[in-house]
């Protein structure tokens, strides 16, 4: 965990990529999620942001 | 900065070219490889890619082109992001998409493992369980649906044999409650070779000193499975599972032959849902606005699905 | 206890999981089977209840398939008596061959669309790996997916605008529409399996024909090209086999010259619904190319699956 922290801090590949990753899981899963809605009008908001995130962080430094 | 020594690559070819190929230098041999490629998906993905993106802020209609087009802005977004309709078209697929990786995986892992026992003959049994995955899904579910009647299927009346129920009573894909397991079932038969594949190639790369030392230390075969085969192979059934979900979520060819979205709107994928509004409403606006939104949550899929596959080269 | 019998099961335990394999194995190939025998079935037998596993074969099927019948008068019927026997087996139906049937004009479309596409991408792909794998290329892993992604969008979602493209250009319903198509959702694949395979190949090949007086590029003509060729050929077979199956890009921007096979087999009707016999005919001829390259290709089979990255 505190590797993690650090790596987020130095702005280093590995720690960003798990955010984006887990951004665009979240964002899939609120797209197809059968409980609320409101989850559902913002799921493409978070998948974006989560996408565009990974491109740009997958130019970190490893 | 790319894009500049693309263009000037390109159009210095025919100059080089005349000059014997021999001259050219390194950097040019791999600008003229790889340029045709590059052209040839600009042409036919990213052009295409972007001019969706700009008709998903307009209402343009493809089968009323002299109509006057206005922008409207976010608006297919926001109709598309607040219809209950569409909602559930994403809720039919993520029942698809959810079963269909469950028993993929299950019934895969367990045949890989049972492969990896190396008993005699197992590359011929391999190959035939393998067969069903190259096949075209058009033809092959059209055919299903033969399998699937009430009373000439055959997938009736074998289910009928070993249960008792009469093989007339039910319907699989005419029944609201049955049809999306129908199409759950033909996908697991297709595709469960697929993660079975996969899986095999990842209890392969289990090297066998692991397992002696884990014989040494006395370590139950239980409890093996799950401290090395396990963990050993989670990557690669990552990567299976990214796979067939990023495949079952744009599923089309399979599907729209074997209940055509029906009975309703229960099995209506968002493909076949995005082939309606596209081509048969012909509201090219809206369509795209959705194939937008398709497209962006392929797209993070694949960036995970990329970072999954480097992890398992590395193997 | 030897350290044989560490890793390797016991006999008994293979023979289990060998005849749950098995067992498997046969269920998977049943609906396969299913097709094949419907071919041979008369249209009664196709559709009988309980389903028929044993009966009588016949060619009906396959002739329903390559011809276009009518109906006829008895009195007709009786002064034209059969010349051949597939007139025969139509002519005890009541009916005449008014001429043949779409599906072979269907079926070369597939194979030229086919072919002309894995031809090109094989092409492209192989220069383009080559460069990838030997040449340092800026924005190197930029490229690579970006190309792969291109394999990975929605053909639904692409249709749309390529659909008006097409129209635009007049490339609507031709071969060279569909092939240039095919061409490009191909290449992805073509471009990493090849990469993964050109990746084997050692450098010191190539350097040792650059010392010998080679250009970089009699190197690759005459040290590479033999190398690959396996490699090659099975990505060729993978290519050919997606555009041989592919069907939403073919419904949509296919209707009537350029359609394959695949969009028009379910739409085979006979008297009241589907002609099963000859949906399985046309099924069965289509489906068992790809049964053979199947085998043909086991070996290679994961990596075309995983875009290369599993080697086995």
């Amino acid at each position: 965990m505190r590797g993690f922290l650090h790596g987020l801090v130095r702005l280093r590949r590995g720690p960003w990529e798990m955010v984006a990753s887990v951004l665009i899981a979240t964002g899939v899963f609120m797209l197809m999620q059968p409980f609320a809605l409101w989850a559902y009008s913002w799921s493409f908001l978070v998948t974006l942001t989560g996408t565009v995130m990974f491109i740009v962080v997958s130019h970190f430094p490893e | 900065m790319s894009h500049l020594n693309m263009d000037s690559v390109a159009r210095a070819t025919p100059r080089h070219l005349s000059r014997r190929i021999r001259g050219l230098s390194d950097r040019a041999i791999a600008w003229v490889f790889v340029a045709p490629t590059i052209f040839l998906l600009l042409a036919v993905n990213i052009f295409p890619l972007i001019w969706t993106i700009r008709l998903s802020f307009t209402n343009y209609a493809a089968n009323r082109p002299n109509a006057e087009v206005q922008w409207i802005g976010l608006r297919n977004y926001e109709r598309i992001l607040s219809d209950p309709d569409t909602w559930a078209t994403m809720q039919a697929t993520a029942h698809f998409l959810f079963w269909t990786i469950v028993f993929q995986v299950m019934i895969g892992f367990a045949l890989a493992w049972l492969i990896n026992q190396k008993f005699r003959g197992n590359d011929l049994w391999t190959t035939i369980i393998v067969l069903p995955m190259m096949l075209s899904p058009a033809v092959v579910g059209n055919f299903w649906t033969l399998l699937y009647q009430p009373q000439l299927g055959l997938f009736n009346s074998i289910v009928g044999f070993f249960s008792g129920a009469d093989p007339t009573s039910f319907s699989m894909i005419g029944d609201v409650h049955l049809a999306p397991w129908s199409i759950v079932i033909v996908d697991t038969w297709m595709w469960t070779p697929f993660v079975m594949l996969i899986c095999l190639a990842g209890l392969r790369s289990i090297p066998d000193s692991i397992y002696e030392a884990a014989e040494c230390d006395r370590a139950s075969r239980w409890r093996q499975f799950w401290t090395i085969t396990v963990p050993m192979v989670l990557p690669f059934l990552m990567l299976a599972v990214l796979f067939r979900g990023i495949e079952n979520f744009k599923m089309f060819d399979l599907v729209v032959q074997l209940t055509g979205g029906g009975p309703g709107n229960i099995t209506t994928l968002t493909s076949i849902e995005l082939k309606r509004e596209a081509f048969e409403k012909w509201r090219t606006g809206y369509s795209s606005a959705y194939a937008v939104i398709l497209f962006v949550t392929v797209f993070g899929l694949a960036s995970i699905y990329v970072k999954a596959l480097n992890r398992v080269k590395d193997r | 206890m030897s350290a044989h019998s560490i890793t390797e099961p016991s006999v008994r335990q293979k023979w289990f999981a060998g005849a749950l394999v098995a067992a498997y194995a046969l269920i998977t190939l049943l609906p396969l089977l299913w097709i094949i025998a419907t071919g041979f079935k008369s249209s009664s037998d196709a559709i009988a209840y309980p389903p028929k596993i044993l009966f009588e074969p016949t060619l009906e099927g396959y002739v329903n398939l390559f011809t276009a019948q009518t109906r006829q008068s008895p009195e007709y019927l009786a002064q034209n008596p059969p010349a051949t026997w597939y007139e025969a087996i139509v002519h005890d139906k009541g009916m005449v061959i008014a001429g043949p049937s779409r599906y072979g004009e269907r079926f070369m479309n597939s194979v030229i669309i086919g072919f002309g596409a894995t031809f090109l991408s094989v092409v492209l792909g192989t220069l383009a790996a080559y460069a990838f794998s030997r040449y340092r290329i800026p924005l190197k892993d930029d490229l690579l997916f970006f190309i792969l992604s291109t394999r990975m969008m929605p053909p639904i979602a692409v249709a749309i605008p390529i659909f008006l493209m097409f129209r635009n250009l007049g490339l609507s319903d031709t071969h060279a529409g569909m092939i240039l198509l095919y061409t490009a959702v191909n290449l992805s694949l073509a471009v990493w399996l090849l990469k993964g395979f050109i990746d084997e190949i050692p450098r010191e090949y190539e350097e040792a024909a650059l010392i010998d007086g080679y250009t970089r590029f009699q190197a690759f003509m005459k040290v590479v090209l033999p190398q690959a060729a396996t490699g090659i050929a099975a990505t060729a077979i993978f290519c050919l086999i997606f555009s041989w199956n592919e069907y939403a890009f073919a419904v949509l921007l296919t209707s009537g010259t350029a359609q394959t096979a695949p969009p028009f087999i379910p739409t085979i009707i006979g008297v009241g619904g589907q002609d099963w016999p000859a949906v399985a005919a046309g099924a069965t001829i289509f489906l068992v190319p790809v049964m053979v390259f199947t085998i043909l290709l086991r070996k290679h089979l994961l990596r075309g699956i995983t875009f290369g990255a599993v080697r086995k």
